[in-house]
């Protein structure tokens, strides 16, 4: 075998990653593939000692099971929101952010609040404002005379992924508005020059220049997000856990049920497997499709 | 002669952006300022419809009670009537450990980010070696793989080494979701760093080792403040993983308590919002103070990634 001679830089950096390859190592590389060994196994936790081989048999049952693809489409419809969401009240923030006004630091360290607040805190903080009988959103409405009875809000099926989303993108817009106006700030002053010159009034200037500069921001900002909202779990387990119904039962609630409720790891680490391989897609698609525009 | 300029346009302007300004402040804050005025309440006042956005008899019984509860000053009362006003649940005492555990796995993520991460960013952005690449797309296609994907492994190999409700089990699987990041928020910091700073040093007869710590290390604390407050946050509110692998009070970490007190009936309302506001009190502080650090150190790890 003939190995090649390390230089005396590769030597070096050999040494200064040795632990960022050990940590790679044992917790991503090897739980990703002992993920799709198990995938490939019977493995109930019910049933410790019977472990049969079942070759793809859990992929082929996720895959022929309408409860799966109906946890598909939520999942989808939740992403879809949520970065629509997040992608808009973002470049509003960050248009504002971009601008000079008494204040302005202030509110952008506001602005970290939510980003910062755990997700657990930010469940439990919006099931009490959604709460039906004392919680803020009736309170308000109802003071507004928007409403004129408590309506049920996480208990009723047609509203509950609306809701959930809307606790997601409160946490996440921080995070995607900086990111936003770090495009916002790197848009070369002659540009905007140049419409000035044109005399074009400043919404022509949005849409000619800022618009198309944010391009790059956006694909960020949506891959980024759309990978946030599709593997998301905390929320749905604190405010409704899948229900009412199943209205919020995502892929993710799922691969949490199948593995820790029904005990079936093998069906749960198929699952997980078809989530990881979607995302994987997803991204490369996305990259793709908004590159071709750029 | 001097032409006044008309002040219309920039009168409008300026009301324009302090009412956009104002919005975005009440999106912010109206939900952490309601989190905050129910965990102020009394027990009758939290019930009341409407609701009293301020309360009218603001009071502290439900820190003063995590606190005399955690720290063992007094005992929890024992299935009280969940509808008196002094109720304390049995859960109040849980919290303050809980918030011990989160404290020491947190700080102890932060620590193993800093000794792995470092050395690896500088020879990732410093050292030309082969494998150089390979070593970046690694490190890109660990943050798209969904933690909920590690989980299944994580639990059964947790569960064979013996190390369920263990706050080693924590740390370790806390490396998988933050070190990737950190590494690339730190090799994208020296990268910017000019190479002749290391050429200079090497010439003066330093090793790799020795530039890093001594040229290096100084100039990048901005970028260590960002990582290790990074690994702080993500591993104080982390969640799922810790619903895994934490089943008593031994290891069982703030969210935990949290969450259970949550999904809990018997808990007040009010009590249930100070335990929020305990879990965001830490982390809150950290991010507005630290605002700078924050945002360089998300800028940086974004425009790479």
């Amino acid at each position: 075998m003939a190995l090649r001679v390390l230089t005396h830089d590769e030597r070096a950096a050999s040494g200064l990653l040795a632990g960022l390859v050990a940590v790679l190592m044992a917790v991503t590389a090897f739980p990703i593939l002992y993920s799709l060994w198990i995938s490939l196994f019977a493995v109930n936790l019910r049933r410790p000692n019977r472990m049969p081989f079942v070759g793809l048999d859990n992929y082929a049952n996720v895959l022929a099971s309408p409860q799966f693809w109906e946890s598909v489409g939520r999942t989808a419809i939740f992403s879809a929101m949520s970065v629509g969401a997040v992608l808009l009240v973002a470049t509003l923030v960050a248009v504002l952010l971009d601008q000079d006004f008494p204040g302005r630091r202030v509110l952008s360290a506001c602005l970290l609040i939510p980003w910062a607040i755990p997700s657990v805190a930010n469940g439990l903080m919006w099931k009490w404002i959604y709460d039906s009988n004392y919680g803020a959103l009736n309170g308000l409405l109802l003071q507004l005379g928007f409403i004129s009875s408590a309506m049920i809000w996480l208990g009723d099926a047609d509203r509950t992924l609306g809701l959930i989303a809307n606790a997601f993108i409160w946490k996440e817009v921080p995070l995607a508005a900086i990111l936003l106006l770090v495009t916002l700030k790197s848009i070369p002053a002659d540009l905007y020059g140049a419409a000035a010159v044109d005399g074009a009034p400043a919404w022509h200037r949005f849409v000619h220049v800022t618009f198309p500069a944010l391009r790059p921001g956006f694909l960020l900002v949506a891959l980024y997000e759309a990978m946030m909202a599709v593997r998301h779990f905390d929320l749905f387990f604190l405010l409704t856990e899948g229900g009412p119904g199943g209205a919020s039962d995502v892929v993710a609630w799922r691969i949490y049920v199948e593995t820790f409720r029904n005990l079936s790891f093998g069906t749960g680490a198929a699952m997980s497997y078809i989530l990881a391989i979607a995302t994987l897609l997803m991204s490369y698609a996305l990259i793709r499709s908004m590159a071709r525009q750029l | 002669m001097i032409i006044p300029r008309p002040i219309g346009p920039r009168l409008w302007r300026g009301v324009g952006l302090a009412a956009a300004a104002c919005l975005l402040l009440v999106y912010v804050l109206a939900p952490v300022a309601w989190l905050l005025s129910s965990s102020l309440q009394t027990e009758r006042e939290i019930v009341s419809i409407p609701p009293h956005w301020i309360p009218d008899h603001p009071t502290l019984q439900n820190f003063r009670a995590i606190f005399a509860t955690g720290l063992g000053l007094a005992p929890a009362p024992p299935g009280a009537d969940p509808s008196g006003a002094g109720f304390v649940p049995s859960v109040a005492g849980n919290l303050l450990p809980a918030m011990g555990n989160s404290f020491i796995v947190a700080v102890a993520v932060v620590i193993l980010n800093l000794l792995i991460g470092v050395p690896a960013a500088y020879a990732i952005a410093k050292i030309r070696f082969r494998g150089r690449s390979v070593a970046l797309y690694a490190i890109l296609a660990t943050r798209v793989i969904p933690d909920i994907a590690l989980v299944v492994p994580f639990f059964l190999v947790v569960r064979k080494l013996g190390l369920l409700d263990s706050l080693v089990s924590l740390i370790v699987t806390y490396l998988a979701i933050t070190v990737p990041f950190s590494v690339f928020v730190l090799a994208s910091f020296f990268e910017q760093m000019p190479d002749d700073l290391d050429r200079a040093a090497r010439v003066d007869g330093c090793s790799r080792l020795q530039v890093l710590l001594r040229v290096y290390l100084p100039l990048a604390r901005p970028a260590l403040v960002a990582v290790g407050l990074f690994a702080f946050l993500a591993s104080w509110n982390e969640f799922l993983l810790a619903l895994m692998f934490t089943q008593t009070s031994a290891s069982q970490t703030l969210p935990i308590i949290v969450a259970g007190i949550t999904s809990d009936f018997t808990v007040s309302f009010s009590f249930l919002n100070a335990a929020g506001v305990l879990a965001v009190v830490p982390p809150v502080l950290l991010a507005v103070i630290f605002e700078r650090y924050i945002v360089s150190g998300l800028t940086a790890g974004a425009v790479k990634g």
